[in-house]
């Protein structure tokens, strides 16, 4: 009877966590939606939402509302079943990715699950193999962007599943391998314990680490190039390019389940930023050990959450200023990039860091 | 196949092109370029002199009447046929119209009908925001007309008008 109590509670702990984390989710993509619609408004000096409420902040709310609202549409000469099943393809492993996230000290929601008092938030390992749980979750999002555009029974669709299966397999290449080399130098696959290596101020951080020569730089703006493609935001937008494909794989698509890939697609732009950040960024420290590195126990990890977020936040609006000034690259140049630059560099670099660890690394 | 040197620039101008364009946004981003949105309803738009809104009688200050002789000029050069003449034959020394209308609806605004007028006396207006609930609704009749048209502009804005005309058909 004793273990049946305790099982219920850890399931009901459970379920409360995944709220928690999908709730933060919703928020987090309703704002960023906004703040995307604000900075290129800004930057082509417009001025963007501002009806909606208070300075037009309610207005993704709204837009939510009315996709909430609106019909819900299955063109007659699709495939039903995988068609109402594709979004939510999608939507799982973006979701699925934020257990590993150390949104701060302990509080990835993989610890906090296997936490049983407040005085062990910080003394858990993290999943020992976070990078791999990572990429490997993040890359299944792809099935569900093909089987959207084969069930559409369009053509615009399909020729948008077929360039973000390209696209999304040739750039899962050079994430891994410029993940690959943090995961090398801190001798760790485990997202918590990459993160407190970095602790002390920001020159402790992978991004500014030279000693295995240029290699933590080179992986970090390969991360970013490669990101951006696997996000597939503006630069590298072709599998959902406007100007040619109509709206790509969800051009049929409409209300929830639209919805859902736009939540997915913005929901995948933040875990990019929380994958750099706490990769190369120092993820939860503070960048000067004053600003609450002195700090332990549950204060620290209340303080390491908002540095967390901050930085997740500056990425994200790099994210937003870098695909409001670049054009679209074609596909060709798209699959060049990926094929003849990325993964080459990628794996030199890769032998860099190698070379590095086995030699030279202090023991 | 491009050679080795231009394959060398494009990298180099990549590393060059990408910071100058996310440093153009940057400007376009901060406080240095104002923001070119008119919020419409609150502000409205300053007009042109020679704007063509819907076309109004406007009313002489000296009478307290439109100085319309219901010759019909205006009707007959109409390219859509949408104003409609009637004469007030009461009284034989005062020619005014007993009816005048324009479906504004059909209008476009093409002016026509205020040259045609051999008084001056239909002219453009500066109403632009004429959306009503019924197709009725857009049939303004004299007394809309009057009402919008307001007092008669001064002569000299008249002649003013005129002149500007006159120069732009010569250029
Ligand atoms: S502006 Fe043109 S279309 Fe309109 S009433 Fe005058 S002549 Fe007719
Ligand atoms: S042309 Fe002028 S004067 Fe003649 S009917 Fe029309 S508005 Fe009246």
């Amino acid at each position: 009877m004793d273990q049946l109590i305790q099982l219920a509670i850890e399931l009901v702990k459970i379920v409360v966590i995944a709220v928690v984390v999908l709730v933060f989710m919703m928020v987090a993509v309703l704002y960023m939606v906004l703040k995307l619609r604000w900075v290129i408004a800004r930057i082509q000096s417009r001025l963007g939402p501002n009806r909606t409420g208070p300075w037009g902040v309610l207005q993704t709310v709204a837009d939510a509302l009315k996709l909430l609202q609106k019909e819900d549409i299955i063109p007659c000469g699709a495939d039903k079943w995988l068609f109402t099943i594709a979004p939510a393809l999608v939507f799982i492993p973006a979701y699925l990715v934020y257990v590993v996230i150390p949104f701060g000290r302990g509080m990835a929601p993989s610890q906090l699950a296997m936490t049983h008092s407040l005085g062990e938030i910080g003394k858990l390992p993290g999943l020992s193999i976070g990078v791999m749980y990572l990429s490997a979750i993040s890359s299944i999002g792809v099935i569900g962007i093909v089987v959207a555009g084969w069930a559409s029974n369009n053509k615009w669709s399909l020729l948008g599943a077929f360039r973000g299966a390209s696209q999304l397999i040739a750039y899962e290449v050079p994430i891994i391998l410029a993940m690959v080399v943090p995961v090398l130098v801190s001798g760790s696959m485990d997202l918590s314990a990459i993160v407190d290596k970095q602790a002390g101020g920001f020159w402790h951080w992978n991004l500014f680490q030279l000693q295995a020569g240029p290699a933590l730089p080179i992986a970090f703006l390969m991360l970013i190039i490669a990101g951006l493609a696997e996000i597939n935001v503006t630069p590298f937008d072709i599998m959902e390019a406007e100007s040619e494909l109509v709206a790509g794989f969800n051009t049929e698509y409409s209300g929830m389940k639209f919805a859902l890939f736009f939540l997915a697609e913005f929901a995948a732009a933040f875990t990019l930023a929380a994958i750099i950040t706490t990769l190369f960024l120092g993820g939860y420290n503070p960048p000067l050990a004053f600003l609450g590195g002195q700090l332990s126990g549950l204060a620290f990890s209340a303080v390491s959450l908002f540095w967390f977020l901050a930085k997740c936040w500056v990425l994200v609006i790099f994210i937003m200023w870098v695909r409001s000034t670049l054009p679209r690259v074609r596909v060709d140049q798209l699959m060049n990039l990926a094929w003849k630059a990325l993964i080459p560099v990628g794996l030199v670099n890769l032998l860099l860091a190698g070379a590095y660890v086995t030699f030279w690394m202090a023991k | 196949m491009k050679n080795k040197t231009v394959i060398i620039k494009d990298i180099i101008n990549s590393f060059v092109s990408i910071p100058k364009g996310l440093w153009i946004t940057l400007v376009n981003w901060s406080i240095a370029r104002p923001c070119v949105t008119e919020l419409y309803p609150e502000q409205k738009r300053q007009l042109p002199q020679n704007y063509r809104g819907i076309p109004v009688l406007p009313v002489d200050p000296k009478t307290g009447k439109s100085r319309c002789i219901a010759c019909g000029a205006c009707a007959r050069m109409c390219p859509e046929h949408i104003i409609t003449v009637e004469i007030d034959k009461s009284d034989p020394k005062d020619r005014k119209p007993s009816e005048f209308s324009i479906d504004i609806s059909r209008c476009m605004w093409c002016g026509l009908c205020t040259e045609a007028c051999p008084v001056n006396c239909l002219v453009m207006g500066k109403d632009f925001e004429l959306a009503t609930y019924t197709r009725e609704g857009m049939i303004y009749n004299l007394e809309d007309l009057m009402r919008l048209g307001g007092e008669f502009p001064a002569e000299e804005v008249v002649e003013e008008i005129a002149e500007e005309k006159k120069e732009e058909s010569e250029s």
